[in-house]
């Protein structure tokens, strides 16, 4: 009954323009039904990618297969089964947006138009005006409403949420959750962390053209350390020393001993322990964020002063 | 380009920035417009000084010109005809009054509504550019470029042996009616809503000044001093030398640029006069299939061309029998109109044809380049993530662009055979006209396969396409007038249609003229199919 043929699958896919190396070497695969993030820096390929994935280029080498066919060759009848929202989303300025909605939905494999009448309701989209009256995120909206309305089985979106207010940034989430419920696969681009935390159940992490992670959100945060901030009546035990710890400091100032450090996420376990036998007052344990993932590329472990401070993951990409 | 600034710079001036920007977008095409026009002139100057090399051959050519009102009508009243200067201004006014006016249109329309509408400009509102300066700074880059066309003209008259002052003034003149038409295009971008409808609006009002002069220059009327083209032909250059005049076009091209500027201070970004209101919820079925979406995508440029075409031909139908009269026994006259033997009413209509001919090609490339257009802009990518094809929307598109031709030189020919027949008084002459017409298509698709190649090769170098236009253009319209050597016209696949309908169609070289467009046309899909989308 389940489907187990990746709905796409990329294998040392490379892509050269010109002296630029787009991709280097991707690995994607996404299996059917889930929501699958793809994350990664500016220019990083990710649209190059899908573009490969949707047969409108062609690879320079390596593998790419959509619904177990060769994108580049027979374009027309995968599409059939798949809705696309491209990255710069590009209407005919002097069609309305209803219009728009029927020229997308004509070259789609089938449209509920059920569906599409209850997402112009719910994304507040007035079909009667002009594209170029829009606003960037109305026309945002023209082409998602078009892709979610779509009979397909993959959608794929290349941060489809840009422009969008908070509030129709939720109605874009649940939307997307009920699709999935219905059995379809999403391949979500993004460099939005909360979007693909909220919604993606796998997560592929690109940078200069290569796959540089891939798993479960669980699986990638078991693989990272949590922060510990610990305030404690008393000094805790051998700490320092304890197996998974790292990065500790300490410090008492008013009778009190402040703790911070990272841990893996094994032995979390057995420190919250010693801890609790040192009179806990507060604690905090911060699993790490898709954010500092993403930024940090796995690299050195986190320091915990840095970890601490919200905005102060700025390592460059060199 | 790491231009570093601290904070402590005082305040840049936001034009010098805005011109820095406006010189990048625009250096390459202001170069090719002004070596291009440049080119141009100089070449007719030098051509018409080698043929009429003597008074008498001048003075053979100025009476055969102003014999009838046919000439007058299409390259305007040239005072002092009876001079070399004379001769050139006649040999270029029709090719003048048509390029300088776009001259300036094109400069500001790309610099100005073109950025607005592609969210550039906003990017440098929001820094420390004030509102008018982009438009300010479009102005003076297209005013230097058209100072500096207007040098090479002089420069390039003077060399052919026309007196200096009279050829400054000839320059100077050409230049103003290109300055009214930036100012034009300046106040149009203010108003209107895209770049396109910028060119749409400045075109329809060259048309009426074409016709204003048209019409005076015929009647020996004040009608004339209403249109720009007007005011550079009473300069007379060669005639009295009115100084003067040249302040009318440097008034109003001051004054549209000052309401451009003076509205661009004050409407918001991203505003028009013309604003469109709401439209109908849903797609017709026609518009969703590929085909009615290419119609509804290029049927304001085929009514475009086709109003210029019907215009032009319907214009130069109705003065046939002047035509002819002026022919009677002033075999110059002929000459000076390409025609060389045969009935003189085959002649007319042949060069009419030609004309035409030269319309309709400029539709066809223009049409391709809307594809271009369609993919920068990334509407194409949409489109083929779909169930859509490429080879079948490259093909619902082309299909259009074809009938469009079709209609467009069907539907001019008609005009032309209608006012031919009305002006002579018999219909006898109406199926030649209409076989003429015809004859030129395999030349008008050689074109367009040329552009389709250049788009499913390279879509960057669509400029070859356009580059290929302009030498059809000049071969056509300078060619036989100027007596080109017999290989330079054979470049122009116009030439083999054998100028019907004074010569016979050249089915031989009809069927050759075909192959080779459909050649062009199957590479130009084959490309297409084979490249990565979006290229811009
Ligand atoms: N048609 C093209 N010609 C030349 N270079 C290109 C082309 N398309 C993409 N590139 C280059 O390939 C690289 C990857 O671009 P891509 O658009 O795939 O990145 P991205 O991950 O989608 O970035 P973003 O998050 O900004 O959308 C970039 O360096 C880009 O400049
Ligand atoms: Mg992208």
């Amino acid at each position: 009954m389940i489907d187990t043929q990746p709905v796409i699958r990329t294998e040392g896919l490379t892509k050269v323009f010109g002296k630029v190396r787009a991709l280097d070497g991707l690995d994607l695969t996404v299996r059917p039904g889930e929501v699958h993030g793809f994350l990664g820096p500016n220019g990083s390929g990710k649209s190059t990618t899908i573009r490969v994935i949707l047969g409108l280029m062609k690879a320079t080498s390596g593998r790419a297969e959509l619904f177990g066919g060769d994108p580049w060759r027979d374009a027309p009848r995968l599409h059939r089964r798949l809705a696309y929202v491209a990255g710069d989303v590009a209407l005919w300025p002097a069609l309305t947006g209803g219009q728009c909605l029927d020229i997308l939905g004509a070259t789609q494999g089938g449209v509920d138009e059920r569906r599409r009448a209850d997402l112009v309701e719910r994304f507040e989209l007035d079909p009667t005006k002009r594209v170029r009256d829009y606003s960037k995120g109305n026309r945002q909206k023209v082409a998602l409403i078009a892709a979610l309305a779509a009979d397909a089985d993959l959608l794929v979106l290349d941060e489809p949420t840009s422009g969008l207010d908070p509030l129709m940034e939720q109605a874009f989430q649940q939307c997307v959750r009920e699709r999935r419920d219905d059995g379809v696969t999403v391949l979500l681009s993004s460099h939005m962390m909360g979007e693909v935390e909220a919604l993606a159940d796998r997560v592929s992490i690109i940078r200069r053209g290569r796959t540089v992670t891939s798993g479960t959100l669980a699986d990638l945060r078991s693989r990272t350390r949590s922060v510990v901030h610990a305030v404690t009546a008393q000094k805790p035990d051998g700490l320092a020393d304890a197996d998974g710890v790292a990065d500790y400091k300490q410090d008492g100032p008013h009778g009190q001993v402040d703790s911070r450090f990272t841990i893996d996420p094994d032995h979390l376990d057995s420190v919250i322990g010693r801890l609790h036998a040192a009179e806990i007052r507060t604690l905090t344990v911060t699993p790490p964020s898709l954010d500092s993932l993403f930024l940090r590329n796995y690299g050195p472990t986190p320091d915990p002063d840095e970890a601490a401070r919200d905005e102060s993951h700025t390592e460059t990409a060199r | 380009m790491t231009d570093r600034r601290n904070g402590t710079s005082e305040r840049t001036n936001g034009l010098g920035i805005m011109l820095g920007i406006v010189g990048r977008i625009q250096r390459r095409s202001a170069l090719i417009w002004v070596f291009a026009l440049g080119a141009t002139m100089l070449g007719t100057a030098a051509a018409v000084a080698a043929l009429y090399d003597t008074p008498a051959k001048i003075h053979t050519y100025a009476e055969a010109v102003t014999s009838g009102n046919a000439l007058v009508a299409i390259n305007g009243k040239v005072e002092g005809i009876d001079s070399l200067g004379g001769v050139i201004q006649d040999e270029f006014g029709f090719m003048a009054a048509f390029l300088l006016p776009l001259l300036g249109i094109a400069l500001v329309a790309r610099s100005t509504r073109r950025e607005e509408e592609s969210g550039r400009l906003e990017l440098l509102l929001g820094g420390r550019i004030a509102r008018h300066e982009p438009a300010l700074a479009a102005l003076i880059v297209a005013t230097a470029t058209i100072a500096a066309t207007g040098m090479m003209f002089a420069i390039g008259l003077a060399v052919s042996g026309v007196p200096l002052a009279r050829s400054m003034l000839y320059a100077l003149s050409l230049a103003g009616l290109a300055f009214v038409f930036a100012g034009l295009a300046a106040l149009l971008a203010q108003l209107t809503r895209h770049a396109r409808d910028v060119y749409a609006w400045s075109l329809i009002l060259l048309a009426a000044s074409v016709v204003l002069r048209g019409v005076g220059d015929v009647t020996e009327t004040w009608l004339t001093w209403l249109s720009p083209l007007g005011w550079a032909e009473k300069a007379a250059p060669f005639g009295d030398q009115r100084w003067w005049t040249l302040a009318i076009p440097l008034a109003v091209g001051v004054t549209l640029s000052g309401a451009a500027l003076r509205l661009a201070a004050r409407r918001d970004l991203g505003s028009a006069l013309v604003r469109g209101g709401a439209g109908p919820e849903h797609a017709s079925a026609w518009l969703r299939s590929p085909i009615g979406l290419a119609i509804w995508i290029h049927r304001p440029a085929t009514l475009g061309w086709f109003a210029g075409g019907a215009l032009l031909t319907g214009a130069m139908g109705a003065l046939t029998q002047q035509a002819l009269d002026a022919m009677v026994g002033n075999s110059a006259f002929a000459e000076a109109m390409g025609i060389t033997h045969g009935r003189p009413l085959d002649g007319f209509v042949a060069a009419v044809q030609l004309y035409l001919a030269v319309i309709a090609t400029g539709y066809v490339v223009q049409a391709i380049g809307t594809l271009r257009a369609e993919e920068a802009d990334g509407r194409l990518e949409t489109r083929l993530s779909g169930t859509l094809s490429r080879t079948r929307w490259l093909a619902s598109h082309s299909l259009v662009v074809l009938a469009g031709l079709i209609v467009i030189v069907l539907g001019c020919s008609l005009v032309l055979g209608l006012a031919t027949a009305i002006s002579v008084g018999d219909m006898a002459e109406f199926g030649p006209t209409l076989s003429a017409g015809l004859a030129y298509l395999p030349a008008e698709l050689v074109l367009a396969g040329l552009a389709l190649a250049v788009y499913g090769l390279r879509p960057r170098m669509f400029p070859i396409a356009w580059a290929g236009y302009a030498a059809v253009t000049f071969i056509a319209f300078l060619g036989p007038g100027l007596k080109f050597p017999q290989w330079v016209l054979d470049l122009s696949p116009t030439t083999h249609a054998g100028n019907p309908p004074e010569g016979a169609i050249q089915f031989g070289a009809l069927t050759i003229t075909a192959a080779v467009a459909l050649a062009l046309i199957v590479m130009g899909f084959a490309a297409f199919r084979r490249r990565g989308v979006p290229q811009s």
